[in-house]
């Protein structure tokens, strides 16, 4: 490879987020008990993912959290940020929709269908949950759980630039869930575009405002926040799927 | 997987005259009590442990008050040395008499500091319990819902054993992440990235517990 194609090459890397997995992968332990720790953790990529964490966390701090300080200050729970978070799930329902369907989930599936109809037009625009008060209640689904439904296995932890805690199976389900989204599809002019990106910026505003308070109680009192982390994302992960794979139940919440 | 929870999922694979072997070797490896703890039982040390925290979290007692009728439902009700061995892993049988010693109080210290810091965020919380189920190990876990004002609901599991000799709380799972599997995989980590040495995880808890 040339030397100018291969600077090319590590520019595109970089900016994907890729280089620091080529460069820095963990050395595996010798020692039996460092070793069953190891791949307990099953984390092969520790050191990159650290990487992003921090980067993560930088980005955060110096961007999420100004916004979602400004956010609450501003906006009343009960009157404005409860009705856009609803508005935001609402928005969600077809992606929710099409894995349900993928899981084979029929009730799920119907629980689904049934609230977008009720809360876009009842629940004007979904800013009210009229389909809980019936008895309905929301309930998530992404594509990284129909991979799993169908058998994938979840593969070691990844902290993925910007998005966060993660691995191989919910990653490509990030990008199939992008892909289901109707409103990924439409191409109408800047109008569209300038609303698309709205939408995914107060989804993360919505998001780290919710998250904020229990982010700062893991940071003031854990030893390794990282390690915290890792651990809880991949036991809720886990226990989501435990309970998709035992059964279809429209009341369980992920 | 937890190292002495998979040896009780191996039991099915034993070829039966094994069996009689493999009990004795497991209490002689110091396995939790066979007799399995009465799911009524479980459901009972939660209620009432549950109710006490309730009524101490909206009762209207000073800080010091509170902190101490903390630290009497805690000892009475949760088997915090055995939740704090377990978080220890593999480095509590290598520790020195003294660093297990230290090691536990600074757990202690640790888990009430915690409990203390985020008692006022249950202000106005009430909770209901739902199905009792017992588990492969001989526990018990009781599911509850636990309701705050302007809160979404919160699905907290209790697990409820008695390797103690009698039903203690040794984990709570909420929203289906385990307390003590969750702290256990942060002192690993620690200890990893520490050279293995426990004094210096002592040493950051205490820091922690009294930061």
């Amino acid at each position: 490879m040339k030397i100018a194609s291969l600077r090319r090459w590590l520019l595109l890397a970089m900016s994907l987020g890729v280089l620091p997995y080529l460069t820095a992968c963990a050395t595996k332990p010798t020692d039996p008990d460092d070793l069953q720790a190891y791949n307990e953790a099953n984390d092969p990529f520790e050191p990159a993912n650290r990487v992003f964490f921090k980067f993560n966390n930088g980005l955060d701090n110096v961007v999420l959290r100004p916004l979602a300080e400004g956010y609450r200050a501003v906006a009343p729970k009960t009157l404005v940020r409860d009705p856009i978070h609803r508005f935001l799930l609402n928005l969600d329902s077809p992606i929710i929709l099409g894995n349900d369907i993928l899981q084979g989930k029929p009730k799920r599936a119907a629980a689904t269908f049934w609230r977008f109809l009720v809360n876009s037009t009842a629940g004007i625009g979904g800013l009210f949950d009229v389909a809980a008060y019936a008895g309905v209640k929301y309930h998530d689904a992404d594509f990284g759980e129909t991979l799993a439904v169908w058998g994938a296995p979840a593969g070691p932890f990844l902290e993925l630039p910007v998005y966060g805690p993660s691995n191989p199976r919910d990653g490509i389900g990030i990008g199939v869930d992008v892909a289901m989204d109707p409103i990924t599809w439409i191409h109408n002019g800047h109008g569209v575009n300038a609303m698309r990106w709205s939408r995914y910026g107060i989804t993360a505003i919505d998001e780290y405002e919710r998250a904020m308070d229990e982010l700062d109680v893991i940071n003031k009192t854990s030893l390794d926040p990282y390690a915290t982390i890792r651990s809880l994302y991949r036991q809720n992960r886990e226990s989501t799927i435990a309970a998709l794979k035992a059964g279809d139940d429209p009341n369980q919440p992920q | 997987m937890p190292s002495f929870a998979s040896r009780f999922a191996a039991i099915p694979l034993l070829p039966r005259r094994g069996l009689l072997a493999f009990a004795a070797l497991t209490l002689l490896l110091g396995a939790p009590a066979l007799a399995a703890v009465a799911p009524d039982q479980a459901a009972t040390l939660v209620t009432t442990t549950g109710n006490q925290l309730v009524g101490l979290i909206n009762g209207g007692a000073d800080s010091a008050t509170r902190r101490q009728a903390l630290q009497a439902i805690v000892d009475g009700n949760v088997d915090v040395d055995g939740v704090a061995r377990f978080c220890l892993g593999r480095f509590w049988r290598s520790a020195t008499p003294q660093q297990q010693q230290d090691y536990l109080a600074v757990f202690h210290a640790t888990l009430m500091r915690n409990l203390t810091a985020n008692l006022g965020d249950y202000q106005g919380v009430t909770f209901k319990v739902g199905q009792v189920m017992p588990r492969d190990d001989g526990s018990v876990s009781v599911e509850t819902v636990l309701t705050r004002p302007n809160n979404e609901p919160n699905n907290v599991d209790w697990i409820v054993s008695d390797q103690t000799g009698s039903p203690k709380i040794t984990d709570l799972v909420v929203e289906g992440t385990s307390m003590r599997l969750t702290t256990r995989s942060e002192y690993a980590s620690y200890m990893q990235n520490n050279g293995n040495d426990l004094d210096a995880l002592i040493a950051a808890l205490k820091a922690k517990a009294n930061g």
